[in-house]
């Protein structure tokens, strides 16, 4: 198998053979035409990905350390940029795909020539194989927990939620956990340390400040290696998520 | 006047598209600006930019002139019975966003009714909701047959002592045929329930006398029909805005304030809170003489000729008998169809076929439109649609209809 930069350079080359955009358009729609069936039955609303006109379907599986995927589109274009993408990134390393910033994509002028929503689909479908590629790494390398391991990792979970205890939301005078803003918190093996949060609202303009604050007192616990934060709106947070004591701090309950 | 003639008043129709001339056909979704109406919101941001109403200086009353001269063309436009019926807005939401929280403040109780009909356009569906959710009331919809018609027989039956308000489009914006909203009205009023007419379309293609309707409220945008962005009308019975509540609080709208209470501006103040938008609800004057324009009878003549020519295109489309082409909403007697046709094809996404007419420098819309109910109704994920302005010509309907057949091609 080709390495991940020989495959984006060829895709690149390819599409470098076509002037006309009707004629890169007949390339995707082929491409798309020859994407490996997708199983009516895998169509679910968990495996659609938002943001496009079209509907797309991605999923994916591990198998020997390696990301597979597999998609499909009821668009043939769509299908054709999808089938691209899973054309050079399938079958690689979880966190060289993780890593991995995407750029030959507007190389070959894709993002700048479809249509705005177009171009939304795109960044909504590498979102997506960059989301499945994260969490790859995650369950793999947590994959064999000795009983030593469990012991020790109870332990720093215990210490990570009270650096996380310490960080404070500048508008609210709750922390950050008992707001409920921790969405995930995971913690592999090699002790390094993963954090899903969101914020209040979308637009906190301190935002910058307390994920580098997040990350830094994670960082900081001893025994931690790394820290990594993710910030998400997805679900957008509401008062139902504030924890026992934090609602007795805000005075809601009674 | 020709067609020829109309084109020159619009600079847009000279653009190139990926080196290619620019064919529009998107006028559903908005129209292209008149050259009138760019230099009148430019002369007026550049010469005699000043608050309307209030200032005693020069700019504040030249501007003041502008803006209440235009509310007295619109009056004029639609015939309607007094100035004070003419409310400005930012566009037909807006103006439905008024008249759902407005009067459903004053006619809407708990299990109380509304109706709309299944090819609204959602901003004629989701304010009445908003209604709904408030104040515990229920919507009711009133359906389409499968050629696209309105069931206005089962209106009648529809409406009981609880339906509070009806609101219906003068044309949807995915079917494009003309309801008929004189007998809407009619059947309403004799069940004494008051009824607003989304006119976003209507007022673009037909010919609008409010007091003819005898409608309550009749709603549109101005750049649907060449003016600027972020202008619109509402109008309304003056029977219902003096009862109505004031829809948003602010400058202008009020009569006295103190904190012991607030007296409101009479109509039309009292329904246009803060600043308007003083530099473009002017260029619906020349939007308004733009339209009488249209009236000329060769160039009526004209436009009826490229219309019938892509209403026979679309035929003969549909006539291959490999090719499966689908348009929505077949109009049936005299009943009258907007230059708008909405069409699927089968094999063929509609968003693949948008994105290569795109490259073939054709602009025409995708998807659901907007109207995700009448999608539903005919059970398509989206369509393609192509909405015709009087400056489009025979040519770019060849050119469209060649370009089309291509794209199917491509994809089938």
């Amino acid at each position: 198998m080709s390495t991940l930069e020989e495959a984006k350079r060829a895709v690149v080359e390819d599409f470098s053979m076509y002037d006309e955009w009707l004629d890169k358009y007949e390339y995707l729609i082929e491409l798309g035409k020859n994407l490996e069936p997708y199983s009516e039955e895998d169509k679910t609303e968990d495996k659609l990905i938002k943001g496009c006109q079209s509907r797309v379907w991605l999923d994916s599986r591990i198998e020997n350390g390696k990301l597979f995927f597999k998609a499909d589109s009821d668009a043939i274009i769509t299908k054709g940029i999808i089938s691209l993408l899973i054309g050079v990134y399938s079958g690689r390393d979880p966190k060289e795909i993780a890593e991995d910033d995407f750029g030959f994509i507007g190389e070959i002028g894709l993002k700048e020539n479809l249509s705005p929503t177009r171009a939304n689909g795109l960044v909504s479908m590498i979102e997506r194989i960059k989301e499945l590629a994260k969490s790859s790494i995650v369950t793999d390398s947590q994959d064999v927990l000795t009983a030593e391991d469990a012991k020790e990792l109870a332990a720093l979970y215990d210490n990570v939620v009270l650096a996380l205890k310490q960080v404070y939301d500048p508008e609210i005078p709750v922390n950050i956990y008992d707001l409920g803003l921790i969405y995930e918190l995971v913690i592999n093996k090699r002790h390094e340390a993963f954090i899903k949060m969101t914020f209040t609202a979308p637009t906190c303009p301190m935002a910058d400040e307390v994920l580098a604050e997040v990350k830094k007192n994670v960082a900081d616990v001893p025994g931690i290696t790394a820290c990594e934060v993710e910030l998400t709106f997805d679900p957008p947070w509401d008062q139902s998520m504030l924890s026992e004591e934090a609602r007795v701090d805000l005075g809601l309950d009674g | 006047m020709r067609i020829q003639d109309i084109r020159e008043m619009f600079p847009a129709l000279s653009e190139r598209v990926y080196g290619k001339p620019l064919v529009y056909f998107d006028n559903a979704a908005t129209a292209q600006r008149l050259k009138t109406v760019v230099d009148k919101t430019s002369r007026l941001a550049l010469e005699s930019n000043a608050n309307i109403h209030r200032a005693v200086h020069k700019l504040a009353s030249d501007a003041t002139e502008e803006y209440e001269s235009t509310r007295d063309a619109v009056r004029e436009f639609i015939n309607a019975g007094s100035r004070e019926e003419i409310i400005f807005t930012s566009g037909t939401t807006a103006s439905i966003n008024l008249v759902a929280f407005s009067l459903g403040e004053i006619l809407v109780q708990e299990g109380d009714e509304i109706i709309v009909s299944e090819e609204e356009h959602h901003s004629n569906i989701v304010p009445w909701q908003m209604l709904c959710q408030r104040k515990g009331a229920i919507l009711k919809v009133l359906g389409v047959d499968d050629y696209g018609h309105l069931k206005v027989e089962d209106l009648d039956s529809l409406i009981t002592p609880k339906t509070k308000v009806a609101a219906v489009t003068h044309i949807s914006n995915v079917l494009g045929l003309v309801n008929p909203v004189k007998q809407i009205v009619n059947i309403c009023h004799s069940k004494g329930c008051p009824v607003l007419i989304d006119g976003a379309q209507g007022i673009v293609h037909e010919k609008v006398d409010v007091r003819d309707l005898d409608c309550d409220f009749y709603a549109f945008s101005g750049h649907k029909i060449y003016a600027a962005t972020g202008t619109g009308v509402l109008y309304g019975k003056k029977k219902w805005l003096d009862q109505m509540v004031p829809y948003q609080g602010g400058g202008e709208m009020i009569s006295t304030v103190k904190f012991s209470g607030t007296t409101y501006a009479p109509l039309p103040g009292k329904f246009e809170a803060g600043t308007q938008n003083i530099n473009a609800i002017p260029s619906l004057k020349p939007a308004i003489e733009f339209l009488k324009l249209l009236r000329d009878s060769e160039l009526q003549e004209e436009t009826r000729g490229v219309k019938e020519y892509m209403e026979r295109s679309f035929a003969s489309l549909r006539m291959t008998e490999e090719l499966k082409v689908k348009t929505y909403g077949v109009p049936r007697g005299t009943e009258t169809k907007i230059p708008l046709y909405s069409f699927t094809v089968e094999g063929a996404h509609h968003e693949d076929l948008a994105l290569i007419l795109d490259k073939m420098g054709i602009a025409v819309r995708s998807g659901q439109m907007c109207a995700e109910p009448i999608m539903d109704r005919f059970g398509v994920t989206g369509m393609v649609r192509v909405s015709l302005a009087p400056y489009n010509t025979v040519e770019e309907v060849d050119y469209f209809v060649k370009s089309l057949d291509k794209a199917i091609s491509m994809l089938v």
